[in-house]
């Protein structure tokens, strides 16, 4: 649990955030705050949250307090960190699965900071979906869930 | 033989005592005497009786020659308020010093012994002088008193003038005010106008209105056959004779709206300024970066859901927000179904539509 991201607790604010913020990405952190991995994962967002401050905006948000958004961007791992830029969902090919959202903490802080600027020079050349500069090693694995397969 | 510097002639001689006899001096000494003997002379009219003005700095600061003395002096002695005429003078007259000078001057200057009484003041005279100067003072000063004291009272007078002028007109307005009450409550004005109106005749206008009656009487009582329109209430926004806003100058509640968009603020406003700087800002980004025309201010309802392209959506964004829609319909039409709680988590479940679409 980090005490200086802004965090989101209901939909209508989450809706506010994702329209409001202009050319910047915002970064959405769904997870919970006792939770051990997203407490590293809000450790690197808070100390590079000043720094990215004219890239990015970070919000904290708790997977349990919007459900409608946990059902729609398919959460079933927490943490998982959504990107947007002007109000458009940005996608990133980690090489996982997922293109979607980012799942588990990064690594270094410095991973989080190549991420940030790659989405931010790609959405302002027009990209929808960007290369993620982050070494594989270093993206966590997992398994996506499918019921029933 | 020296030279010798005659202060009379002004001049330089070298011929010793004998310029003194010349005729050129004795004409120029007489000269000299006489303009002198006539100011003392003057002054001497006013050692029986002294003069006492008050003080004027244009006149009271005349300085005399004395030739005797070589020496420039006051002919007014003063204080600064008040001025006793030709006391400097005589004062510089009676004293020894002056004396002895005079006596020497005629000696040195060879000049008439018969006037030479006259330039000089005896002692006593001067204390007369004095004792008389000591009483005119008084005299003088009482009477600057008396002056002071009729200014004051003009002054008050004035004042008082003032006063009852705006008295009468503050009780026009309080009578006027009277008059517009809505009954006219004072009875002794109304039984004097009754009476009035009695005197008069016209008594077909008892019952009607106590202003109309009032004017009515006015205007009998001028003899005159004019038509009278009713008196006008201006008691709320006052009128000419109470100094209200003329009605030019008055905002026309009609024109005030088309008024302020005749005489908009001249040059862009602040939050224009703002607006067009936060524009000039964006004009600097590429136009074609992701989501340029997106309108961040737009108002949305409760069920808006942003664009978000899903893991196993085929095709455009905003697709898969149709089919989550499409899904939390379906869920709830089977929640509904299915009441007795064998839905599956919450989690699994879009994945597994999202499957079937995927498929599909």
């Amino acid at each position: 649990m980090s005490l200086f991201l802004p965090k989101l607790s209901c939909k209508k604010d989450i809706d506010d955030v994702i329209k409001g913020v202009a050319e910047k990405v915002v970064v959405l952190r769904f997870g919970r705050d006792e939770d051990s991995v997203c407490l590293q994962l809000d450790e690197i967002l808070s100390k590079t949250a000043h720094d990215l401050s004219n890239m990015a905006s970070i919000y904290i948000v708790d997977v349990d307090k919007a459900p409608i958004y946990t059902r729609y961007f398919d959460i079933s791992y927490i943490p998982s960190t959504v990107f947007f830029f002007n109000g458009q969902h940005m996608k990133v090919d980690y090489g996982s699965p997922d293109h979607t959202k980012f799942v588990g903490s990064f690594k270094t802080k410095q991973d989080f900071m190549d991420l940030i600027e790659v989405i931010y020079r790609g959405a302002m050349r027009g990209k929808m979906i960007v290369q993620s500069p982050i070494d594989p090693q270093n993206i966590p694995k997992y398994d996506l869930l499918y019921h029933g397969i | 033989m020296g030279a010798h510097y005659c202060s009379v002639c002004r001049q330089t001689t070298f011929t010793g005592k004998a310029h003194i006899f010349g005729k050129n001096h004795q004409s120029r000494l007489r000269v000299v005497l006489l303009k002198f003997l006539e100011k003392v002379k003057e002054a001497r009219r006013t050692l029986k009786k002294p003069l006492v003005e008050k003080f004027d700095c244009t006149q009271h600061r005349e300085t005399f020659w004395c030739y005797c003395c070589g020496l420039e002096i006051e002919r007014h002695s003063t204080d600064g308020n008040m001025t006793v005429l030709y006391g400097g003078l005589i004062e510089h007259m009676s004293t020894p010093e002056h004396r002895k000078n005079t006596h020497k001057f005629w000696w040195d200057n060879k000049a008439d012994p018969k006037l030479r009484d006259k330039v000089i003041i005896p002692e006593e005279e001067t204390e007369r002088f004095k004792v008389e100067v000591a009483k005119v003072l008084d005299s003088f000063v009482e009477k600057e008193d008396e002056f002071i004291k009729q200014q004051a009272d003009y002054i008050r007078a004035q004042e008082k003038h003032r006063q009852e002028v705006l008295q009468s007109l503050l009780e026009r307005d309080a009578e006027t005010e009277l008059f517009n009450g809505p009954n006219g409550t004072d009875v002794c004005a109304e039984a004097s106008v009754s009476s009035q109106l009695a005197s008069h005749g016209s008594d077909q206008h008892v019952g009607s209105s106590f202003v109309d009656t009032m004017a009515e009487v006015k205007w009998a009582s001028t003899g005159q056959n004019l038509t009278f329109i009713g008196y006008q209430d201006s008691s709320s926004s006052g009128n000419v004779h109470t100094g209200a806003v003329p009605p030019w100058l008055q905002d026309d509640p009609q024109e005030g709206t088309s008024g302020a968009t005749v005489h908009p603020e001249i040059g862009p406003s602040l939050q224009e300024f703002h607006k067009h700087k936060e524009q000039e800002k964006l004009r600097k980004l590429p136009p074609n970066r992701v989501g340029a025309n997106f309108d961040h201010s737009s108002h949305t309802d409760a069920n808006w859901l942003p664009s978000f392209g899903r893991v196993w959506n085929s095709g455009r964004r905003w697709q898969s927000r149709r089919q989550f829609r499409q899904e939390e319909g379906q869920k709830n039409r089977q929640k509904r179904k299915r009441e007795h709680g064998t839905n599956g988590s919450k989690k699994t479940k879009p994945a597994e539509h999202q499957t079937t679409s995927a498929n599909t």
